[in-house]
Formats: C-alpha cells, sequence, structure tokens
C-alpha cells in the first residue's frame, strides 16, 4: 500500500508536477476556497477621494441589509496591542495603520469593512457606506514631482566623473517606465479565525507563512507559535504576497470583532489598490567608452514613487554595480512620495527596472562605437570579480550565456544598421540584452516522516507560488535518498512545518534545496542507527554512503528491508528534521544568476504594431534540478517582459488623484497571442559553493533585461530609439 | 451588486410588456452584470431572455436573419455566415476571448456600452453615466476616444468588433416594442453620437427587445478584410479597426465598404472614401488616397494623435488585405 495508490500517475510524466492534479481538478484548495464552520464574510470599502481626513462615516444604510454582522471603521474595530500609540505604531512598520487612523493617503484606501453573513450581502451593504472627508491637495504626477527631488549617491562612488570627460564616445538619456501591477490569477484572500483568544489561524495568499506569523505574533502580541498560517496553494505572486498587507489584518480584526471566522477576498480592483505594483521610474544614464569599446565609465541617476504613509525603495542602481567593469561610477537615487497606495516588489524588483535603462544605453553606445552589442559586452563583462566588492564570483557564466544565446538566434543574420531588413511593411530587427541578480540563500528547516512501507513525506513551511518548489523538493530528495519518486509526497505551505524563508527574490531553491540535503542525509543517520542494532557495520557508517531504495536500507552490500527494521526496532513512523543555510562560502565568494535574452521583432510600418518572432533566454541557474519547471518559470518571466516591454502600464489622472481603468480588460499582460514560443536553454552547472544541490535561483533572471532587448531589437528594425516603456503602437508611430 | 428579481418571460409580448425604465433584459451577461457589479446600472429586476428569443440563423436569398440570442462564437463558425458574409465571423473573432464570445449574445453585442475607464469608476466625472457630472476622458486619460463625431460631453467610442462589420454589410436590427409591432432599424441609425445625451448610446425604442439581425445579400464575401490594431494581440479593444470590403471586376472597384471601430460614438462609416474608391483601380496608390479622405475628417484629441497615421496605415492595409482575402 503506497500513497499513491488511488491517484492518477503524474509521477511517470516526465518532470510532472507532484501538485499538478490537483490543480487542475480543483481539489487543491487556494485560501479563499476552504471553508470554515461558522465563517462570515468581509469586504472592503475605499475612500472616494486622495487625500484628506475622514469626518465622518454614514452606516446607516449599510447597517438596514439584511445579514449584515458588524462594520468596522476607524471608530469601531479591536483593541490591537502593536497598534495601541502612535509611538507603537510607528515602531511596528506595518505601513497602512488601516482602521487606526482618519487620515487618507489615497484614493480607495480601506475606511471600513462590512461583515455579513454571505458575500452578497457583505457586498453590497458595502455598496451603501459612504463618508464625508475634510479634502487635501493630492498629488499623484510623477512626472512634474521627481525633478523636484534632488538624487543622492546609493553605494560608494567609483573613481570620479570627471575622469571619463574626454572620453570620444558617449551616450547621455533618460528613460522612463509607468506602474505596473502584479496581478497574479488568485485573488489576494485570507480566512482568520481566533481559535481561542491568543490562538488565530490563517488561511491565506501570501509568499511566506512565517513572515506572516511573526508579523501578526508582534502586533497581536501573542507568541508566533499561537499563529498558524495555511499557504498550501498559492496561485501566482510576482511579489505580491511578499509583505504582509493591511487587507489581511483588517481581516483578523474583523474576526477578534465579531468572534467568529471572517473570510475576505480582494476583488480585482482592489488587486490594483492594495497588494503594491512596480513604482513609475524616471532614469538617466551617461555612459562612456574609449574607441576601442572599453567603458569609462558610467552615471545612472534612477527615481520611483512612493507612497506618502510609507517609503519604498526598490533598488534599481544595484545592478549597474554587477554587471559590467566600470572603473568610474556613480549611482544615485532618490523617491518620490505620491498620493498612492505603497509600491512592492515585483518580479526582478529594480534590477528589472535599471537593466531597461543600462541595457538600452550600452545599445545606444554599441551603435555609436560601430561594434556589435555582443561583443561589446563580452569585452566589458566583470565575469571573474563581483566588481562591487572584488569577491570572486563563485560561478558566473554571463559569457556563455551570451555566446549560446547569439548562436540560437543566428545573431550574424543581424543587420548592424537599422532599418535595414523589411518583408513587405514589417520591419525586422535584432536585439539582446542581459540581466543578472543577486544569488541569494536563507537558512530554512525541513522535515522527513517515513513510513514502514518506505514512502516518505518531505515537509517544510515555504510555500510553492507555482514555480515548482514542490516538485523540485521531491526530486531532490529522490537524487539524494534513492527513494523513487512515487514514494515521496510533499507537505509545504503551513506554518508548523519546520520553518524557512518566503518564497521570493529566486531565494527559495537554493534555501530549501541545502534543508532538503540535510534532512535526507539525517533521516539515513537515523535508520542507520536502527539498522546499527541488527547489524554492528552500521555503527560507522557515514549518510554519504548509506542508500535507500524504496524496500529498504544499504551499506556496503548490507541490506535490511524496512520490514524488517520497523519489527525488530518497534518502530511507527521514523522522523527526521535539519535546517541548512549560508555560511562562509559568502565571505569567499560573490553569487550571481544570470541571463542573456535576444529576440527578433517585426515592426509595422504602418500601424505601429510589434511583434515578436522568436525570444531566445540562456540562463545561468546553476544545476537545473527539474529543467521543465525552470523552463516554465524563465518563458513566464519572458513573456513577464513581453508585457512590460510592449504594454504593461497603469494610468493616473492627475486631477483626481486616482488611478484610470482597474480590471484586466484594460490593464494588458502579454497573452499567448503575444508571444512566440520563448526558447530557453541552461547553463546548467552546479555552484558547489552556494548549496549541497549547486542550483541558483532563476526567477528573476527571466524578466530583467528582456524589455531592453525588446526595445533594442525595435531600434534595429526601425532607427525608433524608444526610451519609454511600454513601447505600445501609437509610440512608434510618432517617434 | 444590488439585489434584483429575474425572471424569465415565455412570449417576446410578455417581455416588452414587463420592461420599464428600473428592468434590464439580460442575455449572456458578459456586459450587464460587470455594470451591475460597477454599480453603474442597478436594475430592480433582470428579464432573462436566453430562452425566449431565437437562437438560429436562417439564410434566404434576400439575405441572412441572425437571431438575438445566437451566441457570438455560434455565429462566427456558422457556415452560412461564413461563406455568405465572412466579414462577420472575421470581426466577431477579432473581439474579446473565446469564453466571452461563448456568453455573448448577438442582441447584447450591439447594446454592450463603452469602455471609457471613467464610465466604470463611479468615483470619477462621467455625463455618459451620470448627466452634467462631466466628461472625465476628455481632458484625461483619452487615448483609446474618439476622433470623430463627438462632443463636449463625450468623447466615447462603441466597443463593438461586430458592429463594425455589419454596419459595413447595411444591415439591420429588427425589433420589438411596446406596442408590440416589430419593426426594422438600419444599422447607421441604430448607434447614436453623443452630442448633448451621451446617456442614450443608440435609438432602440425605449423598452423595445431586439429579435434579430438582417443582413442583405450581398457581393463582399470575396475580397474583404478586418483589421483590429490594439495593445495586445487577443482580449483587447481596438486602438482602432477597419472593416473594409470590396467588389471587383478584374482590377476595378465596383463597390467598396469602409467603416472603422475605435473612432467614434458609433460604428463609422467612411462614406466619402467609400464614394471615393468607386471605379478606380484597386491599387496601393487608390487606396492611399482613400486613406488620406478619411483622415481628412479626423480631429484627435490630447493624447490620442496617433490615431491620425494608424487609421492611415490600418485603412491601406485592410484595403490591400481585400486583395489577397
Ligand atoms: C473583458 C471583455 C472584453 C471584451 N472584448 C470585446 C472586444 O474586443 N470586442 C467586442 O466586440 N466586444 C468585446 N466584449 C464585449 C462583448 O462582446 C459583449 O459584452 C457581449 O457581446 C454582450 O452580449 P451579452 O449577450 O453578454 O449581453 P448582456 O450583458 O446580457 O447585455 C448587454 C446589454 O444588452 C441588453 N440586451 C441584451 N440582449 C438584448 C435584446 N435581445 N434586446 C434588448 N436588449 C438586450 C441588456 O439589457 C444589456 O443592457 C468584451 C467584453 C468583456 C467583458
Ligand atoms: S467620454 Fe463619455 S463615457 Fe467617457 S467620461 Fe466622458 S462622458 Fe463618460
Amino acid at each position: 500500500m503506497g500513497f499513491f495508490d488511488n491517484q492518477p500517475d503524474i509521477q511517470h510524466i516526465p518532470e510532472g508536477r507532484i501538485e499538478g492534479i490537483a490543480k487542475v481538478t480543483g481539489s487543491g484548495k487556494y485560501a479563499a476556497e476552504y471553508k470554515v464552520n461558522n465563517q462570515c464574510y468581509g469586504v472592503l470599502v475605499g475612500s472616494s477621494v486622495a487625500a484628506g481626513t475622514i469626518k465622518s462615516i454614514s452606516l446607516d444604510d449599510a447597517k438596514q441589509v439584511a445579514g449584515v454582522i458588524d462594520i468596522l471603521t476607524h471608530q469601531h474595530k479591536p483593541f490591537v496591542p502593536g497598534f495601541a500609540d502612535e509611538a507603537k505604531i510607528k515602531e511596528a512598520h506595518f505601513g497602512l495603520p488601516i482602521f487606526y487612523t482618519d487620515k487618507i493617503y489615497f484614493k480607495g484606501q480601506p475606511i471600513a469593512m462590512v461583515i455579513a453573513e454571505t458575500l452578497e450581502e457583505a457586498t453590497y451593504a458595502a455598496s451603501l457606506v459612504s463618508a464625508d472627508y475634510t479634502i487635501d491637495k493630492a498629488n499623484v504626477d510623477f512626472d512634474k514631482s521627481h525633478p523636484g527631488i534632488a538624487a543622492s549617491n546609493t553605494g560608494k562612488e567609483r573613481g570620479s566623473l570627471d575622469s571619463w570627460s574626454n572620453v570620444p564616445y558617449v551616450t547621455e538619456a533618460e528613460y522612463t517606465i509607468q506602474n505596473e501591477v502584479h496581478n497574479p490569477m488568485e485573488m489576494h484572500a485570507t480566512i482568520a479565525q481566533w481559535t481561542s483568544d491568543d490562538k488565530l489561524k490563517l488561511y491565506d495568499k501570501n509568499q511566506g507563512v512565517n513572515n506572516v506569523q511573526r508579523t501578526f505574533a508582534k502586533l497581536w502580541n501573542i507568541p508566533t507559535g499561537n499563529i498558524e498560517v495555511i499557504s498550501e496553494f498559492v496561485g501566482g505572486g510576482f511579489g505580491s504576497g511578499l509583505r504582509v498587507w493591511p487587507h489581511t489584518f483588517a481581516t483578523i480584526m474583523a474576526a477578534r470583532q465579531v468572534k467568529r471566522p471572517v473570510k475576505l477576498m480582494l476583488t480585482r480592483p482592489q488587486m490594483f489598490l492594495l497588494v503594491g505594483y512596480r513604482p513609475a521610474s524616471w532614469q538617466k544614464i551617461k555612459i562612456g567608452a574609449d574607441s576601442n569599446g572599453q567603458f569609462a565609465g558610467i552615471w545612472h541617476i534612477a527615481k520611483h514613487s512612493t507612497s506618502v504613509y510609507e517609503n519604498f525603495e526598490d533598488g534599481i542602481t544595484r545592478i549597474t554595480r554587477m554587471v559590467y567593469k566600470f572603473s568610474n561610477l556613480k549611482t544615485e537615487s532618490a523617491i518620490v512620495p505620491l498620493n498612492l497606495s505603497a509600491p512592492t516588489w515585483m518580479r526582478g524588483p529594480g534590477d528589472c527596472t535599471g537593466a531597461f535603462a543600462v541595457e538600452c544605453a550600452i545599445d545606444e553606445l554599441s551603435y555609436q562605437l560601430k561594434q556589435d552589442p555582443v561583443e561589446l559586452r563580452l569585452k566589458n563583462l566583470a565575469i571573474e570579480k563581483d566588481p562591487e566588492n572584488g569577491k570572486t564570483w563563485s560561478t558566473n557564466f554571463l559569457n556563455e550565456g551570451i555566446q549560446k544565446g547569439a548562436t540560437m538566434i543566428n545573431w550574424k543574420n543581424r543587420q548592424p544598421v537599422p532599418g535595414q531588413e523589411t518583408d513587405g511593411d514589417w520591419k525586422i530587427g535584432y536585439g539582446m540584452a542581459v540581466g543578472m541578480w543577486g544569488a541569494g540563500r536563507g537558512k530554512a528547516g525541513a522535515s522527513i516522516k517515513m513510513q514502514r512501507d518506505g514512502t516518505i513525506t518531505v515537509r517544510t513551511a515555504m510555500t510553492d507560488i507555482g514555480t515548482g518548489t514542490g516538485t523540485a523538493m521531491q526530486n531532490i530528495a529522490h537524487d539524494f535518498t534513492g527513494i523513487s519518486k512515487n514514494n515521496i509526497k510533499v507537505e509545504l505551505g503551513n506554518s508548523n512545518l519546520p520553518p524557512a524563508p518566503s518564497q521570493g527574490g529566486s531565494t527559495g531553491l537554493s534555501s530549501i534545496s541545502g534543508a532538503v540535503v540535510a534532512t535526507c542525509e539525517a533521516l539515513k543517520q537515523k535508520l542507520a542507527g536502527y539498522a546499527s542494532l541488527q547489524n554492528d557495520v552500521y555503527k560507522d557508517a557515514l549518510a554519504k554512503d548509506i542508500l535507500l531504495s524504496d524496500t529498504g536500507i544499504s551499506y556496503k552490500a548490507n541490506f535490511i528491508s524496512y520490514a524488517s527494521l520497523w519489527e525488530k526496532n518497534n518502530l511507527d513512523l521514523v522522523e527526521a528534521e535539519a535546517s541548512s543555510g549560508p555560511g562562509e562560502e559568502r565571505q569567499k565568494f560573490s553569487f550571481c544568476s544570470s541571463a542573456a535574452h535576444f529576440c527578433r521583432v517585426r515592426v509595422h510600418s504602418k500601424t505601429g504594431k510589434v511583434k515578436i518572432d522568436k525570444m531566445v533566454c540562456v540562463v545561468d541557474g546553476g544545476k537545473i534540478v527539474n529543467e521543465k519547471a525552470a523552463a516554465n518559470q524563465v518563458s513566464g518571466a519572458a513573456a513577464g517582459g513581453i508585457g512590460m516591454a510592449l504594454m504593461e502600464e497603469q494610468p493616473v489622472d492627475t486631477r483626481y488623484g486616482s488611478l484610470v481603468g482597474n480590471d484586466l480588460a484594460g490593464y494588458h499582460f502579454a497573452v499567448n497571442a503575444d508571444s512566440p514560443i520563448v526558447e530557453v536553454a541552461f547553463i546548467n552547472k552546479p555552484d558547489v559553493n552556494i548549496n549541497p544541490t549547486g542550483s541558483k535561483g532563476l526567477g528573476e533572471v527571466g524578466i530583467i533585461g528582456s524589455a531592453a532587448a525588446i526595445a533594442n531589437a525595435i531600434y534595429n528594425a526601425t532607427g525608433k530609439r524608444l526610451r519609454n516603456l511600454p513601447i505600445t503602437p501609437d509610440k512608434i508611430l510618432q517617434a | 451588486m444590488r439585489p434584483f428579481t429575474l425572471s424569465k418571460p415565455s412570449t417576446i409580448s410578455q417581455a416588452v410588456s414587463g420592461k420599464n425604465e428600473a428592468v434590464r433584459y439580460i442575455a449572456g451577461g458578459t456586459n450587464l452584470l460587470d455594470l451591475m457589479k460597477k454599480h453603474i446600472s442597478e436594475p430592480d429586476a433582470l428579464l432573462d431572455v436566453t430562452t425566449l428569443l431565437s437562437d438560429t440563423v436562417q439564410s434566404a436569398p434576400k439575405g441572412i436573419r441572425i437571431g438575438a440570442m445566437v451566441r457570438n462564437s455560434v455565429a462566427a463558425s456558422n457556415s452560412d455566415i461564413r461563406s455568405g458574409f465572412p466579414l462577420v465571423a472575421k470581426a466577431i473573432l477579432a473581439g474579446a476571448s473565446p469564453q466571452i464570445r461563448n456568453m455573448a449574445s448577438m442582441g447584447g453585442n450591439l447594446l454592450q456600452r463603452t469602455r471609457c475607464p471613467y464610465f466604470y469608476d463611479i468615483t470619477m466625472p462621467c455625463n455618459k453615466r451620470k448627466p452634467g457630472s462631466g466628461c472625465g476622458a476628455k481632458d484625461g486619460e483619452n487615448r483609446m476616444s474618439a476622433v470623430v463625431g463627438y462632443s463636449e460631453h463625450c468623447v466615447a467610442v462603441h466597443p463593438s468588433d461586430l458592429c463594425i462589420a455589419l454596419a459595413a454589410l447595411d444591415a439591420s436590427v429588427i425589433v420589438t416594442g411596446k406596442d408590440q409591432k416589430a419593426i426594422a432599424i438600419p444599422f447607421k441609425d441604430f448607434h447614436r453620437l453623443p452630442g448633448s445625451t451621451p446617456e442614450k448610446d443608440n435609438n432602440l425604442p425605449e423598452n423595445a427587445i431586439i429579435t434579430s439581425i438582417d443582413i442583405p445579400a450581398n457581393a463582399f464575401n470575396k475580397n474583404y478584410a478586418y483589421l483590429k490594431v490594439r495593445d495586445r494581440d487577443s482580449y483587447a479593444f481596438a486602438l482602432v479597426s477597419v472593416a473594409a470590403a470590396l467588389q471587383l471586376d478584374g482590377l476595378r472597384i465596383r463597390e467598396a465598404r469602409l467603416a472603422s471601430g475605435g473612432v467614434a460614438h458609433k460604428p463609422w462609416r467612411w462614406y466619402e472614401a467609400e464614394q471615393f474608391l468607386k471605379g478606380k483601380e484597386a491599387t496601393q496608390a487608390t487606396f492611399s488616397q482613400a486613406a488620406d479622405i478619411v483622415i481628412k475628417e479626423i480631429k484627435p484629441l490630447s493624447n490620442n494623435g496617433f490615431k491620425l497615421p494608424m487609421l492611415k496605415g490600418a485603412i491601406e492595409v485592410a484595403l490591400q488585405n481585400c486583395l489577397t482575402a
């Protein structure tokens, strides 16, 4: 009898996702799909003004609606120790002090939460809540505001600006990107249940259960262990679930207030307002080279928007300090507070924005120099050492990635002079750019439960937001134990399981892989301990020499079946737990993942339409644990890059302090029709220093630089240099 | 959404007599439900017409009659429509998504409301939604808005693709009004320009129901094209669209039809350009001149000046595509 006796045989499909069947059949539950006994429903009401103070809130009509249980406002809410006074609120660093302020910082800011027996009743009643405000002047105008805010150094200046003032080739240009919104398919949702006065259970959409747990333990002043967070299935995040948002807090307050479990699912319009976005940015780059194309220096200034109630720093210039050798470098940045909700990390945060400017500027320089942009980059890469700290890169195969990508796209067919290749009304061009991301790793824990029949369950608190983490854990456990994949189950996304960092910043696999390997070894050691009672040779057995199979353990040809091991030792479950994290290697080395992006585009000279003909992405993500899941990550990121380059844009109306539009009919991200099948290749060489599996994260690099590759290809096709994203057909026609 | 009652009239006369200001017909619901969720339409009652109205396509020598309840996806794959009126099928398939087309009815498609983002947000001014509140788009985010036929009160465009083909092919809308009489409204008179009453999208008599759409037999089924320029290649409304159809004698143009979406408050026919094309040779130069005639008519707003070159290009390409269809 195995765990999978009654389950479809998904494990035999090569590289298939362990949760695939559960997802497509709907048996896997996302946060909002749980039903908790006696639950009621919350719906948030947003402010209709963008700045000011609430004078009064009128709840009478809403309270008349059948089924309404209560309505939270800043005048009616439970006591939260972490928000007890102004000082505490400051100290909490939570962001918007929801229901603990009468100030309005942005339009749509939650001012009330209606709690009712059904979602329909709560939704209807919420529409009847209205408020009076003292209205202040709101500012949501990034373009007009950023010139008034001076930038200051981020990171140490290298060399000086003066020293390259006379180089023969200099490109200087400004680049802008509009607000972009994550919009994962699953809307953010929370079910909050106080199981006792100081014990809380949450079904929640997020990218890190332990982070949620810690945040609320502090705010409610209860032990971390009293909070259980369940996020087993997460329908995408792109960074929107990396922090804890006010709506989750509001749901917990509501559950406290009405003493019942409360469920809240954000509406799609609220997804544009309450869970972050990539902030609008303005950048200026000055880059110079000598006549050989050796980079002489770079000056990068970056500004982006933030909210007035909370500062967010995206880190746009980080990538400028990382990829190339610049003996002279100055990076500056500033944030521009606006009456909009707080932005947050969005896939490839900071670097994605920075790479657009830097990689376009290098392309511009290449045309000035009349040098091939591939050659120009290869010449200037900081391939051996991290230019920021002088440490040796543990591994950096960006040069190989660039060369491989150039072959895959047939770069030799590119015309060095723009506008040369045509096909009827279409102009054809090639472009490339690179992306890099610091390969991080956090300390993570895992455990394994083994049954008498030899099946194991590998467990961790880490979430799998669609990245394939669970599948990778199974694959690694298979590689490091020898137990067949069919006999390995995975449990994750629950704070009762061994703690792990959030799934984000391309650190998930790197962090959890070490923990899984350590736990596999702990399991082997534990089994060897039992085995040694039956056979002395096991006394000195080291984990690395022990083999497990579906039926038993062996060491130096001494096989003992699980059945006999269990019987002799009177075992029920064997459990092993271990954790693993970064160590001294971080002192010695720098770590990076990278990607080389290439594309061929067609631009219609009469309609301005851009079609991506071919897109190639070569990624150095260390050892690839599961090629299908990894390629899936990269092609998804590349499609994100197409969206960023060609269509993603959340407009604001500066007159009304408002977003314009808040649905997926109007907010365009790329769909299948916009994307060719992305050709993904991996360097697939292990980074032996980073973790026991040698795999580096690759979730971000697939999007870092891809928008620049597309913009560069559009230039190659048309001779039009478009520095403002997104490059919609109107901009092509008017350039 | 505001609570409402739902009923299913069993005859057209019952439907029409049960209808008043506070009552709406509901067909596929793909537009109406969104409007209700966003509190733009707040009816007391809905009359479900999905089983009441015809869902068949009837072909006759003088033309084709498409039941109001024929789903968009069904119409697009109907063999009579595909052979006799392929422009209609092409236009439908350029719209929305497969899922929406599976639900959307032909009648409902005509009555879908503008996608102007100010119209969809009740915290914003909008004369169409709330007469007298002002037009948010006119001096605001009007990249998608009209370039012809607008007024100071409203600059919205009609979002349908299907309707552009129907306008080009001189369809008529068959409706039954309160007086229980069926009348035919020529397509060109069906939708309105905003003038000072942008709250009115069309001339459907109050409380009347659409029962079918008629398209007269024609010879525009060989040389036709529907070109939709949009920000993304599927599931996006038009920046501009062009329905073009030609009847050719060799290379000579006998008859031409030219209509556009994404330019006006109603499906817009370019009559002057059609007239110009008549009798000319179907060459690039002719098409380019026709496009020049079109763009003479248009007056872009603050943020949609691009529609001028885009329309010129799209018309040239659409006419050219007629030759290879
Ligand atoms: C996200 C999205 C994208 C879309 N993209 C496009 C696109 O690109 N191109 C395009 O053309 N369309 C597009 N559509 C619009 C879609 O085609 C329409 O919503 C659909 O055709 C409406 O038909 P329905 O049957 O669902 O109408 P309903 O929503 O049921 O009704 C719409 C209106 O018509 C009235 N009505 C319905 N039937 C009758 C009748 N027989 N007589 C009188 N009144 C009636 C209703 O009372 C209501 O006022 C899109 C829609 C959505 C939601
Ligand atoms: S263009 Fe028309 S629909 Fe849009 S805001 Fe103005 S009045 Fe409303």
